[in-house]
């Protein structure tokens, strides 16, 4: 594909978000961490955290949300699919906008990865923040307390690899800033 | 890794179009969070059940069960704490453990969460997923979202099957020498993770490529390969969506 045309290719924009949003489904469903009460986190918020400093808001807020519905899909939480399709897209599409921010014209050096953690924190926020009021609007304000912690170590895990990543990734593949949008 | 979750079988379920029972699946969600008392919500929840054993078997029609029974034991064990008005059920040494209208409030909002979750469920064991795709069109997604939810759905094994790989290549790399399962080692996560990305950026181009080369972006009429058609006619089918949600509505607001 021509490299001048790429950034302005449909057919690319499409394909960034499948794949992007099929490595969400993966992330989400695969690799499990246990955590120190029984439970697990998934990496989902990593691929949304890398998706949105490398590929913008739309890319972020669209993988992010399809990705986590159709995980809640495949692996039997359909009741979760349109909430995670909402909170998911919402924190892809802030944490891009945010850290975007910090890629303007005039805007110190530092300040880049100062807004990227920025972005991560209103990102942790409104993952946290929305499904604590869906769960509470489902069973209960109070018995959804228990998952605010692990929330908040998914998406904390989540920016840190999340920024580790972006910078691997752009070590190990340069070509991946021509696929920017 | 397999994304289906279509479970092939008979009866009503299956007959109903996928156009109509998201209709109904949508509106009875709702419809439950209206006011209503306990006892028309536990036979809703009964009713659903069976509904569900029926289509598929008895084993199957419990896994909902199974993936909610962590949150309904929270949910339990939050009822002191809810609710401490009203009729004391269950006091201990003074103290009101369970009242009448904790309990109520409890069994209201487990009885919620049981049926949006077995609703969504049955929509997605009873309709294929190509049909779910087809609907969400039918209901106005825009084509390039169908295509990107298709091609997300041809890619998920692919990816899946290749982070596998990579997280194995890892863990032998490591040689822990004792079997840890399917458990993932924390300080392979950071390779792992952006090897595998990497392979998937990698597909990103040849994508593109074969979706210009197939004529997208091209400004002409697409086609489609698939039509939802319903037995019997449409018509039909959201009449039934209609019965359906009308006799609910009515068995809730009965008492």
């Amino acid at each position: 594909m021509n490299e001048k045309t790429k950034s302005k290719s449909p057919a690319l924009s499409i394909a960034l978000m499948s794949i992007l949003t099929a490595v969400v489904v993966v992330f989400t469903i695969f690799p499990r961490i246990p955590t120190p009460i029984h439970g697990y986190i998934n990496l989902s918020d990593v691929i949304i955290t890398f998706s949105a400093f490398l590929f913008g808001p739309w890319v972020a807020a669209v993988a992010g949300g399809l990705g986590t519905g159709i995980a809640d899909i495949i692996g039997g939480f359909p009741q979760w699919a349109v909430f995670s399709f909402l909170i998911h897209g919402l924190q892809g599409l802030l944490i891009a906008l945010i850290a975007r921010a910090g890629l303007k014209k005039g805007v110190p050096g530092d300040a880049k990865i100062y807004m990227q953690i920025l972005g991560g924190v209103v990102g942790m926020v409104v993952m946290t923040g929305g499904y604590y009021l869906v769960g509470g609007f489902l069973y209960g304000f109070k018995p959804a307390l228990v998952e605010i912690p692990l929330n908040l170590l998914q998406s904390g895990v989540g920016v840190v690899l999340g920024i580790v990543v972006s910078k691997g990734v752009l070590k190990a593949y340069p070509p991946v800033r021509s696929l920017a949008l | 890794m397999n994304t289906n979750t279509f479970i092939a079988g008979r009866g009503l379920l299956y007959w109903f179009d996928a156009r109509a029972k998201l209709l109904t699946v949508l509106l009875f969600s709702v419809m439950v969070f209206f006011p209503s008392q306990v006892v028309m919500l536990a036979i809703l929840m009964a009713l659903i059940f069976i509904v569900a054993w029926r289509a598929v078997t008895f084993k199957q029609a419990l896994k909902p069960l199974r993936t909610l029974l962590f949150i309904l034991v929270v949910m339990a064990l939050f009822i002191p704490l809810n609710r401490r008005d009203g009729v004391a059920l269950l006091v201990i040494k003074s103290y009101v453990i369970i009242t009448k209208e904790g309990l109520n409030q409890f069994l209201t909002l487990a009885l919620r969460l049981l049926i949006v979750t077995y609703l969504c469920t049955l929509y997605i064991w009873t309709t294929p997923m190509a049909d779910i795709n087809l609907s969400f069109r039918w209901y106005g997604l825009s084509y390039k979202v169908a295509l990107t939810i298709t091609l997300a759905f041809r890619f998920i094994p692919f990816i899946g099957e290749t982070f596998t790989m990579i997280r194995d290549s890892h863990s032998l790399r490591s040689a822990h020498g004792e079997s840890e399962g399917e458990k993932f080692h924390i300080k392979d996560l950071v390779p792992t993770v952006t090897s595998a990305l990497v392979f998937a950026l990698k597909t990103i181009p040849h994508l593109a490529t074969t979706l210009e080369h197939r004529g997208f972006g091209s400004g002409l009429k697409r086609s489609d390969y698939k039509v939802l058609e319903a037995k019997g006619g449409l018509f039909i089918h959201f009449l039934l969506s209609a019965i359906i949600l009308l006799t609910t509505f009515v068995l809730l607001n009965s008492i």
